[in-house]
């Protein structure tokens, strides 16, 4: 790679305001290629309304978000350079997993053939014909996951991806990550499991009250005095004395 | 697009409970127009005509007229414009399918696999156009098959032609799609399932009630202009015009009406955070 390449995500002085009170502030890190980077804070500090920002669901009051160099809505088949898991996938109740599939792959414009190779990865070829109604919260984000692996992309952006997984698809799903970085892939991840963020990232973006309080390496975070993920979070957090 | 959200629409409950609605309302009130009105008329039930008065409208399905308007995929007007069940279940349709997205999150997939949102407008009235011209047609079919029904159990001929058959059922489907499209760009511009669905049925409703006082406050000029509300634009499409407004004004009064308020959803959800 050379200096001219795109970078998977770049945000800088990224803002939005909701009612006239700042959510996201002055937003600024980058996702390298071929690495994980954990996004994480407290409840409320801004993670998914960054995610949406920069994923143009929501207009920025200020500042750019770039995925491979360009704004989200420039990406010409965005489906398939990147893969994203927010809120469960937006499942219709009355649909079938397959079903959701079939729409999200007619979207994406990949072929249909892709749908039995996902729902096999995500082991839901059993449930696939089942009503979306009926699933677990963790079958949902199975769904979710099929649908962002759908189009084969370069980088993936989740959003507590592990929300209501059981302890086979946390394990699954971080073996998944693991390998897909190794094969070059991008993933930036949201969570509040440090431990599997600890265990999968390589990179670590901080956020709290809306803006970023800490961009660094797992090396670097391994490295200081607390020796864990969750020692240097509640120190960079100020959240340390609130679990004493 | 398109694909995607042809799709969608299918695998939705509510389109099929709206499709069905639909359906059984037509076979209502086309039971109504072309069995118990001319029975009633007939004396075979009810007290007879006579005792009726003007309480009975005067239909002779013998004519070409009437079976015409017999033939209408949303019930008969009875020369006005109501509002059947037909006629609810088709708005609603497209209602829900412009909200469903947002009341279930998927709109979010929709944006993300098509940042240009306007293409998301474009592929949802496609696809909600062409559920609409396959309802109207099954509405068609319902309203020649139980208007032929009553002309054989009445040994009435077909009065009718071929020819007017056919534009009056074409028209029919027309109107169809197009009101599924406007109730597509209603649900799309008030996102919420509920204020999608009251605000649809507080125009139809209004409709009547708007123009009913504009006749008696302003005269035939505000009676004109009531004229190019969607009902009544719809049912002038139907019937090959009413009134004032043509045939061929009408269509391009309701093409136009459908075309304005699906621009205004396409501008809505361009700009709106989703």
């Amino acid at each position: 790679m050379n200096d001219t390449t795109p970078l998977p995500l770049e945000v800088r002085g990224l803002g939005k305001a909701f009612r006239g009170r700042p959510r996201v502030d002055d937003v600024t890190f980058s996702v390298r290629p071929g690495r994980i980077t954990g996004l994480l804070g407290p409840n409320g500090a801004g993670k998914t309304t960054t995610i949406r920002l920069l994923l143009g669901l929501v207009g920025a009051d200020a500042g750019d978000a770039l995925v491979f160099g360009v704004p989200y809505r420039r990406l010409e088949r965005p489906a398939q350079q990147i893969g994203v898991v927010l809120d469960a996938g937006g499942l219709h109740p009355s649909r079938t997993g397959r079903q959701h599939l079939a729409i999200a792959a007619a979207r994406a414009g990949v072929s249909g053939d892709r749908i039995e190779a996902v729902l096999a990865e995500v082991g839901m070829s059993r449930d696939a014909d089942r009503r979306a109604g009926s699933y677990s919260l963790g079958m949902r984000q199975r769904i979710a996951i099929a649908a962002a692996l759908l189009g084969e992309p370069r980088l993936l952006v989740l959003d507590e991806p592990s929300n209501g997984l059981d302890p086979a698809g946390m394990h699954w799903l971080r073996q998944k990550l693991r390998g897909f970085a190794a094969a070059g892939g991008t993933v930036l991840i949201s969570s509040h499991l440090l431990s599997d963020i600890q265990e999968i990232a390589d990179d670590v973006v901080v956020v709290t009250d809306g803006r970023v309080v800490a961009e660094t390496t797992m090396d670097a975070v391994l490295a200081d005095p607390s020796g864990t993920l969750e020692g240097y979070y509640l120190e960079v957090t100020g959240t340390e004395g609130m679990v004493r | 697009m398109v694909r995607a959200e042809v799709l969608g629409l299918v695998t939705t409950t509510a389109t099929k409970v709206a499709a069905l609605v639909a359906v059984l309302g037509l076979v209502l009130a086309q039971l109504v127009f072309v069995m118990v009105l001319p029975a009633l008329t007939s004396g075979e039930i009810g007290p007879g005509a006579e005792a009726l008065g003007d309480d009975l409208p005067q239909i002779d399905l013998a004519s070409p007229a009437a079976q015409l308007d017999a033939l209408s995929p949303l019930g008969s007007s009875l020369g006005g414009g109501s509002i059947g069940l037909a006629l609810i279940a088709v708005v609603l349709l497209g209602v829900l399918a412009g909200t469903s997205d947002d009341r279930y999150g998927g709109i979010v997939g929709a944006v993300l696999a098509s940042p240009r949102r306007s293409r998301i407008v474009l592929g949802k009235a496609a696809a909600v156009g062409a559920g609409g011209v396959v309802l109207g047609l099954v509405l068609a079919v319902v309203s020649l098959l139980t208007l032929a029904a009553s002309l054989a159990l009445t040994q009435t001929p077909f009065a009718a032609g071929a020819g007017s058959v056919a534009a009056t059922s074409a028209r029919g489907v027309l109107a169809v799609a197009c009101l599924a499209v406007l109730g597509l760009a209603v649900g799309i511009l008030c996102r919420s399932q509920l204020a999608g669905v009251l605000v649809m049925m507080g125009v139809l409703v209004a409709e009547p009630v708007a123009a009913a006082l504009a006749g008696l406050v302003a005269g035939p000029a505000a009676s004109t202009v009531t004229q190019f509300l969607p009902v009544a634009l719809a049912q002038a499409v139907i019937h090959g015009g009413t009134g004032a407004v043509g045939g061929g004004v009408a269509i391009a009064a309701l093409l136009a009406l459908t075309g304005a308020v699906l621009a205004a959803a396409a501008v809505a959800l361009s700009r709106r955070d989703v």
